[in-house]
């Protein structure tokens, strides 16, 4: 439809304004991290106009922040040091995504290649894992992993997160795996390659952006996962979500503290999701929407 | 590498990596799902017909005990009929406004690929984090939001959103809408962008006006599509647990108990092993059902 150039003009403003008002509520947030308590509490509530602080991130990282002195590492220890539940994180996100790309990745060649008996029921057995509610593997999961000790341990957060992601890189790898011309594969069978050398040489290097736009996305799920590492860790790990929800002392709420290690589990989500923009809806629809 | 020392490694190769056969190819997968949704599924249903008896600390085997009393438990209708009204609700609210914003945001103007991705920054919060955000900001004080809402008079001002029982929904909803609206926008965006231009140059030669041709070309032609978002997105909001944990826990009183919570309270919280589980294997099998349904229903493959 043409629009007029007022009608444009309009159109430009009301889309910004309906995108700030969904970007607005993570800005406040990152001023909260950024504000004393006695700003966070304010009567009204103010957003802007406040004394910018460090000491929130300076509690979280435990390291001295100061322009005064430099930076300076504190001894650590404190309430609310987060350092190593950041770094739990991260291994679990990057263990647990190297899992399931791997599983994944030999598993789509052939339900993108070969037709089997049965395949069809295959490619659902697999959706229907990621229907499960989540809370009917972690009830099971908890007294499973009491009576093989992996409970509270780094093997076993890992496995159940590249569990819960194998139906989306399952799918998702099969839809990359389609887009490559089957004739490619179809001549080198015929000059004598095996289907291993073919997926090796020729069909791994030319999904190899679909393979790391999976990537991305599983370690996003892993980063934000609550349910399964809330109910299978203990005290020897917790990743960040989980550990965020738990800053409730008796003098209330460290708002500050929160948003300030919130902040930190968003920006390197941020700078993932915009490295897989082009990829990013079928990442969301399990493969079945096309960009 | 050179082709020499390729093929020798072909040769040494095992029979059936060289093979046609998918089996090798899908041994891991399978093996992780056995392991890891299969076992704990049979295990569930073992679980299931067992609860913990504190005094002996031991489980004792009770048969359909556990359904006879889920089927009699008005907790977990309450449950059952929290999650499916939270389901319903944000469901609407998402594909309504994610339907408009899409057709907003549409535009090859320049700055609108900015916008589509700011859009997806609401997305890769963790969605705890989203629940501590959304209680910071629904407080009856310190509240941004409670503060907006009481100056347009829609609550009165220091009402707890969270603490009011007609309330606490809405309040776990805004926090749903808000970041998942986004998700259904860039689904819509991508299937308006993929849409054929000759049946829209015909409506405009024929005079369709702007809601004609929405309503008689774009919505059928986006059916597939709005179809697999509704699915996707229905499935996480039967299950949604994070909100309500670190929003509401629940409260007050069962407002806010959906079945997830439900179940993982009554095993973790109340040592009711057997019943918790017996709740999350009912969730479990609705999910399956409806999800199967509507598959067959809108022919939806994978």
């Amino acid at each position: 439809m043409l629009l007029s150039p007022w009608q444009r003009i309009l159109r430009i403003g009301a889309a910004w304004a309906v995108v700030s008002a969904f970007v607005f509520p993570i800005v406040y947030w990152l001023t909260v991290a950024f504000k004393p308590d006695r700003d966070i509490f304010s009567v009204p509530p103010r957003v802007f106009g406040f004394q910018p602080t460090l000491q929130s991130f300076e509690e979280v990282f435990g390291i001295s922040l100061g322009f005064e002195h430099g930076l300076e590492v504190l001894p650590g220890g404190g309430n609310f040091y987060m350092l190593p539940r950041l770094w739990d994180s991260i291994v679990v996100a990057l263990f647990s995504t190297a899992l399931a790309v791997v599983i994944a990745t030999l598993a789509a060649y052939p339900l993108s290649r070969m037709r089997f008996r049965g395949q069809h029921h295959f490619v659902f057995w697999v959706l229907s894992t990621r229907m499960m509610p989540p809370v009917a593997v972690a009830i099971p999961m908890f007294f499973i992993y009491k009576n093989f000790g992996l409970l509270d341990t780094y093997t076993g957060v890992i496995l159940i997160h590249a569990l819960m992601n194998m139906p989306l890189a399952v799918l998702l790898l099969k839809s990359f795996f389609d887009d490559i011309p089957v004739e490619i594969d179809e001549a080198a069978l015929i000059d004598g390659a095996s289907r291993f050398k073919i997926f090796r040489k020729i069909v791994l290097p030319m999904a190899m952006g679909g393979i790391a736009a999976t990537a991305v996305l599983c370690f996003i799920f892993s980063w934000t996962e609550f349910l399964f590492v809330l109910t299978l860790t203990q005290t020897s790990l917790k990743t960040v979500p989980v550990v965020s929800s738990t800053f409730v002392t008796s003098t209330g709420t460290a708002w500050g503290n929160m948003a300030a290690l919130g902040a930190a589990a968003m920006v390197p989500a941020f700078v993932f999701i915009l490295l897989v923009q082009k990829n990013l809806v079928r990442g969301l629809t399990l493969g079945s929407l096309k960009q | 590498m050179g082709v020499g020392r390729m093929s020798a490694m072909t040769l040494r190769m095992p029979r059936h990596f060289i093979s046609d056969h998918p089996l090798p190819w899908l041994l891991p997968l399978i093996a992780i799902l056995v392991v890891f949704a299969l076992y704990p599924f049979f295990y569930n249903i073992w679980l299931s017909a067992h609860e913990f008896v504190p005094r002996r600390r031991a489980l004792e085997f009770i048969g359909f005990g556990n359904w006879l009393k889920l089927f009699a438990d008005p907790r977990m209708w309450n449950a059952l009929w929290v999650t499916l009204f939270y389901t319903g609700i944000c469901l609407a609210i998402e594909v309504f406004l994610g339907m408009v914003i899409a057709l907003l945001i549409d535009s090859d103007d320049p700055g609108f690929g900015i916008l589509r991705g700011l859009l997806t920054l609401t997305l890769v919060i963790p969605p705890a984090i989203t629940g501590m955000m959304f209680l910071l900001m629904e407080d009856a004080q310190f509240g941004l939001i409670a503060a907006i809402l009481s100056d347009i008079g829609l609550i009165a001002p220091q009402t707890a959103i969270l603490a009011e029982p007609s309330l606490a929904l809405w309040g776990v909803v805004l926090a749903d809408v808000w970041q998942w609206t986004p998700f259904m926008v860039l689904i819509f965006v991508a299937g308006l962008r993929a849409l054929p231009t000759d049946p829209y140059e015909s409506a405009m030669i024929d005079g369709a006006n702007g809601w004609q041709t929405f309503r008689r070309i774009t919505l059928p032609m986006m059916g597939k599509v709005i179809a697999i978002a509704v699915l996707i997105r229905g499935i996480d909001l039967f299950r949604m647990f994070d909100y309500v944990f670190v929003m509401t826990s629940g409260g007050p009183g069962t407002a806010t108990y959906t079945l997830s919570l439900y179940a993982w309270q009554q095993t973790f919280s109340f040592v009711k092993w057997g019943y918790g589980a017996t709740i999350s294997l009912f969730a479990l099998f609705i999910v399956l059902l409806v999800a199967n349904l509507f598959l067959s229903l809108t022919k939806v493959r994978w």
